[in-house]
Parts: structure tokens; C-alpha cells; sequence
């Protein structure tokens, strides 16, 4: 059984190195390759690949939004020319990570070493990816896989299984819990007023008293979302 | 403040001075008219130091009413005014305290006829006048001296400004990125891995001499970012296409160096390689009236969102720069409709 591999990277020659070292890797077969982030996205959703080649910074997602978006955990090998602050992050959990331009015989290390960590498991990825500030969302729309940006988003509403982001008078489904959405996002933007409801800062418009002693916030657009007792006190806390 | 009331040994060496001119006038009233010693330094001694105290409170009236040309009579009228009202003041202590000579059983310390009082009022009076004259000279030095400070630390960020400038454009990112596409080229083509080497190099030699210049010809600059074009154009392949128009007048005209590099970097970061197709940069310059006119243009992505912070740090400095260089005579215009963002330069036309 040979290893299936994806290729992630928005430059043709970056794509050709990798190709070109993993040539002499008889066990291992090029499934597909991506030139963006989310075509990277889709491939993985699609194709389930056991190893992912993955530049960090690519147009549309960055490498980093992919894993946080497909939820990709294990089998991936990043590559990376220059990103002073993401390497910090990369150090610090101990994820490896290929510099450009690497070696053949570097390029090896790192291929032995994912599948070491591929039988071991590897926790480091989750680790560097609990630092990470959730900025964009992924989305299927209809057939469609799409980016949402978080910052356009109004609210955020739990329905049942479900989340429902607010963005441009639609609510776009995603299978997510809201806890868990809520731990990966940036808590000086996004509040979360209500059991049921998580809003962007950005679109606040007033906190009001409604006439039961309760509270609401009101959004830009006109709507009120209920606050509770303790999604009072988080906001007063941020604000 | 007085700056002598800051520093206690200044104002001590200060009051000092007076008081040794106060035992010097001692020792020509007691030689001139016959009095006694005590009566006379006891009258001289504390009158010195409050002389002393108030020729430094001219200091106040000096700053309020700063020398100007154009309303010298009007502060002259002043000082006289301040020194004639502090002459009359102290007189009037002076007698007060003569007076107190009284209690050890004497008329007054010492014995002054009415012509001679009105002397002492005169002697203050020009006594104050030099006082104002000479912090007037004080002043004038203390702002000289700000002046050159902060001439010189306007140098120092034009030159912090300068540098930034090259550091943002010897890119890092784009230089390993390079690498690693001619480590590519190497097994697929040689010869333009050779190419592209030579154009890496050839770029980042003219940006480490041009950026030490101070003004350069358009020319130059052109040449510099065609090397870089040709780079990114083997690292986008056909995504990126290009259309340079530039009138000829133009080539020899004078500018910054690296002004047009990091527009066309801008627009290959947040234009042509945020594309999956890709697409045409426009690169003009030409002669309008009295201004060197520089555009160039880049399609975008029409869904992505418009968000003003892209603009980028590349352009935030190109404009500082601009500013701290023609202050107001040069101006960084942008334009974003739907697909297209341009950015167009104006500077005043150096030949």
C-alpha cells in the first residue's frame, strides 16, 4: 500500500521540487496537487490524503487555516520560505517543518520522521493550533466549498447540532458545537452574550434594558440578540 | 523656571558675585562720604541679594514677550516698563528696611538724600535693562540650540526612513522563495535557473547601490524592478503578464530610489498572486506640467474583501517617505474599483 501524498503550494516550481524528491521514494504516490488554500481544503476533504506537503503562506487560506478548517491533524510537513512569527509557534510545539530551499537529504529526515509520527500520533499539531486565532471559516455552499471571513460576520447562532453564521443577511450552516467554535476565536472580538449566541464586537451597536430587567444587545443591521446574566458580565468584561 | 533656579551651585555662585559687588560699593561709600561700616554693609548686603533676585525675574518678562522684529518697539516698551516698576519695588523695600535701622537706635542704617534715593532708583532701573539683555541673549541661544536638535533628529528619521525602506525591500520572504525556485529550475531547466540567478543577483545589487543614493534616474529604478519582474515572473509562470509605458522624457528624470519597487511588489503580493489566473501589471510614467506622474496598476480579487489595512506596510512607508522628502509637493493617490487597484505617484518633476 503506498503512502498518498498532496502537494500544497501556489508556485509551480516550489510544486516541481517536491515532485522531483519524492521520486526517489518508490512507496509513496502523488495523489493531487493544490495551488491555493482552499482548493488545499478541498483536496483534503476529498481525497483524504495520508501526507500533506503544505506551504504556509498561500492565497485565499494559509496554510495553517487549512488544518484548522479540515480539521487535518496528523500527516502533514510543513513548508515555509520565511515566516519569523509562525516559526516561533512551530519551535515552541515542536512541529517540523521544511525551510526553503531544503535538501534531498533534508527533505528525507523530515518524510522518515511524519511517518514515525504517523504510527506514534502527534499531538504538536493540535498544540500549535490551540495558539491560533481563528480568523476564516470554511463553508459548503451548495456543492461549494467557501471562505467566510470571520471579521464580516455579525453573529453567530447555535441550532441544534449546528452553528449559523450571520454574513450578508444569510446564516451559513456549519456542523460545529458553539463551545468549541468559541475557544478558537479572538476573544476581544468575538463575546459570547447568550447560551445560544456568540456576536462580533464590530457590529455592536447598543446594549439595551429591555422592560423585564433583562438585557439585549442591538447590532448595526437592527437585531437584538438576548444577553444572559453571564454573557453580561463577559461583555461588560471587554468592553 | 529660570534654569539657575534648577541648579542650586549656579545660583549660589550667582548671589555670591552680587554680594562681593555689594562689599566693593562698601568700600567706596565708607572711602567717599564717612559712615559706619556696619550701617552700610547691613544696608548693601541684603538689598545685593534681592537686586540679585529680581534682575533674575526679568527672565519671565524676557520669555513672555519674546524679542521680534516686527514688534521691537512694543517689547522694548515692555522691559522698560517691567524694570522701571521693579526699580521703584525694591527702592521701596530698601527704605523700608533702612528704616529698621531705627531699632538699634540710629535714624537709618545709612543717610541718603533725596537726589541720591532718586540715583538708586535710576541704578536699578538700568541695572534691570542689562538683566533683560542678557536673557534676551540667553534665550536666543536656547533656541538656537532646540533648533538644531530637532533639525538633526529630523535628519535621523529621514535616514531611519531610508534604511527601513531597504530593509523592506531586500524581502527575505521573496529572497528564499527564489532560492528554492532556481534549486527547482536546476533539475528541470538549467539555463534559466542560470537566468534567474543572475537576475536575483543583478536585483539586489542595484537595490543595495540605489538605495544608498539619494536621488536616482527613473531609468535605474526601472531597470531594478525589471530584474525583479523577471524573477517573479518564473515563479508565477503565465499568471503574471506585463505592460511597461514609459514616456522616453521620462527616463532622465529624477527621483527617491525605490519609490516604483514596492508598488510593483504590492501589486504582485496583493494583486496578481492572490489570482488563480493571474493577470496584467501596468507600469507608466510620464510628464505632466511641472510633475513626474508614476502609475501602476493591478487586477485584485473582486470577492475578497476590501480591507484598508491591505494596502500594506509597503505603501504606509512609501508615503512617510514621500512626506518627510517634498512635504506637501508630492502626493500617493489609490484607486480600487471592482477588479482593478492603482496606485499613481506625484512628484515634482527633477531633471
Amino acid at each position: 500500500m503506498k503512502l498518498r501524498v498532496l502537494i500544497a503550494d501556489d508556485e509551480p516550481l516550489a510544486r516541481a521540487l517536491v515532485r522531483e524528491f519524492l521520486a526517489v521514494h518508490t512507496d509513496v504516490e502523488l495523489i493531487a496537487e493544490a495551488d491555493n488554500g482552499l482548493e488545499a481544503a478541498r483536496c483534503i476533504q476529498e481525497l483524504a490524503p495520508e501526507l500533506v506537503f503544505l506551504d504556509i503562506q498561500m492565497p485565499r487560506l494559509t496554510g495553517l487555516e487549512v488544518l484548522q478548517l479540515t480539521g487535518l491533524r496528523r500527516g502533514v510537513i510543513f513548508t515555509t520560505a520565511y515566516e519569523q512569527h509562525a516559526l516561533a509557534a512551530f519551535d515552541l510545539h515542536a512541529v517540523d517543518y521544511l525551510l526553503k530551499p531544503f535538501s534531498q537529504l533534508r527533505f528525507d529526515d523530515a518524510l522518515q520522521r511524519a511517518r514515525q509520527l504517523m504510527r506514534e500520533g502527534a499531538p504538536a499539531v493540535e498544540r500549535l493550533l490551540a495558539d491560533q486565532v481563528l480568523r476564516r471559516v470554511l463553508i459548503r455552499d451548495g456543492t461549494e466549498l467557501r471562505v467566510l471571513p470571520l471579521d464580516e460576520v455579525e453573529y453567530i447562532e447555535a441550532q441544534a447540532d449546528y452553528v449559523a453564521f450571520r454574513h450578508a443577511g444569510r446564516d451559513h450552516l456549519k456542523a460545529q458545537r458553539i463551545s468549541e467554535l468559541e475557544a478558537q476565536l479572538d476573544p476581544r472580538q468575538f463575546v459570547r452574550v447568550h447560551r445560544s449566541f456568540i456576536i462580533n464586537l464590530r457590529q455592536l451597536q447598543a446594549l439595551e434594558r429591555t422592560d423585564s430587567k433583562t438585557w439585549v444587545v442591538r447590532l448595526r443591521s437592527g437585531k437584538r440578540i438576548p444577553v444572559s446574566r453571564s454573557g453580561h458580565e463577559r461583555l461588560l468584561g471587554v468592553l | 523656571v529660570h534654569p539657575l533656579l534648577k541648579q542650586l551651585r549656579g545660583l549660589a555662585v550667582y548671589l555670591l558675585v552680587w554680594m562681593l559687588a555689594a562689599c566693593a560699593l562698601a568700600v567706596a561709600w565708607v572711602r567717599l562720604s564717612p559712615s559706619d561700616w556696619i550701617g552700610v554693609l547691613g544696608f548693601l548686603l541684603p538689598l545685593a541679594l534681592l537686586t540679585g533676585m529680581a534682575a533674575l525675574s526679568m527672565y519671565a518678562v524676557c520669555r513672555s514677550f519674546p524679542l521680534r522684529p516686527a514688534r521691537w518697539m512694543s517689547t522694548l516698551i515692555r522691559r522698560a516698563a517691567a524694570a522701571g516698576v521693579l526699580a521703584l519695588l525694591v527702592t521701596g523695600v530698601a527704605t523700608l528696611w533702612n528704616a529698621t535701622g531705627s531699632l538699634w537706635g540710629r535714624d537709618g542704617l545709612v543717610t541718603l538724600t533725596p537726589t541720591a534715593w532718586l540715583a538708586f532708583i535710576g541704578v536699578q532701573a538700568v541695572l534691570y535693562g542689562l538683566a533683560a539683555l542678557m536673557h534676551d541673549a540667553l534665550l536666543a541661544q536656547q533656541t538656537l540650540q532646540a533648533a538644531r536638535a530637532t533639525e538633526a533628529s529630523a535628519r535621523l528619521l529621514a535616514r531611519e526612513m531610508e534604511i527601513k525602506a531597504l530593509r523592506a525591500q531586500l524581502d527575505p520572504h521573496f529572497l528564499f522563495n527564489s532560492l528554492n525556485s532556481i534549486s527547482s529550475l536546476i533539475h528541470l531547466d538549467p539555463a534559466a535557473a542560470r537566468a534567474m540567478t543572475i537576475d536575483l543577483a543583478g536585483f539586489f545589487r542595484q537595490t543595495l547601490r540605489l538605495g544608498e543614493c539619494e536621488r536616482i534616474r527613473l531609468e535605474e529604478e526601472l531597470a531594478l524592478v525589471q530584474h525583479y519582474l523577471a524573477v517573479e515572473q518564473r515563479r508565477l509562470g503565465d499568471r503574471l503578464s506585463l505592460c511597461i509605458d514609459v514616456d522616453a522624457a521620462c527616463r532622465v528624470a529624477c527621483l527617491p530610489p525605490l519609490v516604483l519597487q514596492p508598488l510593483v511588489e504590492n501589486a504582485i503580493k496583493h494583486g496578481i498572486r492572490q489570482l488563480d489566473l493571474g493577470g496584467r501589471i501596468e507600469l507608466g510614467a510620464s510628464h505632466v506640467g511641472s510633475h513626474l506622474v508614476l502609475r501602476v496598476s493591478n487586477p485584485v480579487d473582486a470577492h475578497a474583501s476590501r480591507d484598508a489595512s491591505g494596502l500594506g506596510q509597503g505603501l504606509r512607508h512609501l508615503r512617510s517617505r514621500l512626506l518627510t522628502q517634498y512635504g506637501g509637493s508630492a502626493f500617493v493617490e489609490l484607486e480600487r474599483t471592482a477588479s482593478l487597484f492603482t496606485v499613481q505617484i506625484t512628484l515634482p518633476w527633477q531633471a
